[in-house]
């Protein structure tokens, strides 16, 4: 009997077109594909539309995609949309600064920060893509390695070397060399 | 120094001594800076709960949209059907007849569209085509009828027998079964009876009775007797004297015994019933009772 049960279970969980089951799905996984487009487009509004089409499409395949598929189905859907879209405009980026609100700081302190704050984000658009998106998603969302890898579809020594080499990229332009 | 060390710097990954000459090189400290501004950077807004959202109204929308357009095409059906309808009654209403028909001890008069006068006699139907009136100034008649048209074009009253054509004059017209009389009394009428044209002028008359024409006689006065509430008769088989008693008075008519086919010359009331019934009885010789709402006559001999 109870072993009955927990097969019955695991098949009802099993079904992304469940109501609960796809809103998780999108709970976890929403906001990181936001930021990944964001960051390689410097585009809020794309990156907001890459997450609907990225769920309505799995919506539309809920019955062919398992659980556990489901995530790198939507980074696919998310990256694949893109892909033809010529990079016509300059990736702009924002962020929400924490230190803004620390004011006690001299001025000449905030302004020589705000200088090289300028500098680093200018340094930061101007990076090829992969370098971006990888660099920023390891820093800002604190995300793995191995996860960026995952996301990516590359190894975890590529992403390495995309890490490496932004850094130094970075620190080329900001330095000046 | 290993591969990527700035990647696995940033990963604790380096060992102690890497670590020690990498803190020791130029290039570290602005390393260290980047890190750190970095670090200080946070992820712009985005409510997971608002996209969520977001992505439910709009698979809502979609299903609503699918089920929205049903009603609509079906309203679209019905409103097609009625305009169909509409515009088609339309047409055949603008081209219906006009149509008048007295009852049994009923006369009605009527006004034709070019100020013709027309008066239609008990049990008779009338009717012509209001849009076609300019052309052709056609009437259907089946009964009996007085016209006195107006001046102008060709008049025409089409009766299942023959047709009679006018260009402005007084006349009267009776079909009834077997039975059929023109009369004029003012101008010209032509007749056509079996394709046969008769020029009618005034004061005379056109009788077929039982599809024989009887020779046309002279009339005496210048409306039809019925005008005033009479029927009027000239050697004209009794059975036509008696469907016409029928019709003015709306009483049934029974024979027993009686020579139908004598002619009658003669009048009767239009008003009064049995003022009627003896203006017929008594110069053909015949006798008459009432049996409830009928009339019976019978031979003077038989009883």
């Amino acid at each position: 009997m109870a072993k009955t049960n927990t097969l019955l279970e695991i098949k009802d969980n099993d079904n992304v077109c469940k109501e609960e089951v796809f809103s998780n799905i999108f709970k976890a996984n929403s906001k990181t594909i936001f930021n990944y487009i964001y960051y390689k487009f410097g585009n809020e509004e794309k990156a907001h539309d890459a997450v609907q089409e990225a769920f309505v499409r799995l919506w539309e395949n809920c019955a062919k995609v398992k659980p556990e598929k489901a995530k790198s189905f939507v980074y696919t859907v998310a990256n694949n949309l893109y892909l033809n879209v010529i990079k016509a405009e300059k990736v702009r980026l924002k962020y929400a600064d924490k230190n803004l609100k620390t004011t006690n700081e001299s001025p000449e302190f905030i302004m020589e920060e705000n200088e090289f704050r300028d500098k680093l984000n200018s340094a930061l658009e101007n990076l090829p893509e992969n370098q971006r998106v990888t660099f920023l998603l390891n820093r800002v969302d604190g995300k793995k390695y191995k996860e960026i890898a995952a996301i990516e579809g590359v190894s975890v020594k590529a992403i390495e070397k995309r890490m490496h080499l932004a850094l130094k990229n970075l620190r080329e332009k900001i330095d000046g060399i | 120094m290993q591969e990527n060390h700035l990647a696995k710097w940033l990963n604790n990954e380096l060992t102690d001594a890497e670590l020690l000459a990498f803190k020791e090189s130029e290039a570290y400290a602005s390393y260290e800076r980047i890190i750190r501004a970095t670090d200080s950077l946070e992820q712009i807004d985005f409510d997971v709960e608002e996209a969520l959202s977001a992505f439910k109204n709009r698979q809502t929308l979609a299903s609503k949209k699918v089920i929205q357009l049903h009603p609509f095409k079906k309203f679209m059906r019905v409103a097609a059907v009625i305009a169909v309808l509409l515009t088609g009654s339309y047409f055949y209403i603008n081209n219906l007849d006009v149509s008048l028909k007295t009852a049994f001890a009923e006369s009605k008069e009527l006004l034709l569209p070019d100020n013709s006068e027309v008066l239609l006699n008990a049990d008779s139907e009338l009717s012509y085509s209001k849009k076609d009136w300019d052309d052709h100034r056609n009437v259907r008649l089946n009964g009996e009828a007085f016209f006195k048209v107006a001046k102008g074009e060709r008049f025409t009253v089409t009766t299942a027998t023959g047709t009679v054509a006018v260009l402005g004059t007084q006349f009267n017209v009776e079909n009834r079964n077997n039975f059929f009389e023109v009369t004029c009394y003012e101008g010209l009428v032509s007749v056509t009876y079996n394709e046969k044209e008769t020029k009618l002028p005034a004061g005379s008359s056109f009788v077929v009775i039982d599809n024989k024409l009887i020779a046309s006689e002279e009339s005496i006065s210048n409306t039809p007797s019925w005008i005033n509430s009479e029927s009027s008769f000239k050697s004209v088989p009794l059975k036509y004297v008696l469907d016409e008693f029928e019709r003015q008075h709306d009483i049934i008519v029974e024979t027993k015994n009686v020579d139908l086919d004598q002619l009658f010359t003669g009048t009767f009331s239009n008003r009064n019933s049995n003022l009627a019934l003896q203006s017929i009885s008594t110069p053909s010789r015949i006798k008459f009772k009432f049996e409830g709402k009928k009339v019976l006559f019978y031979a003077e001999n038989t009883q």
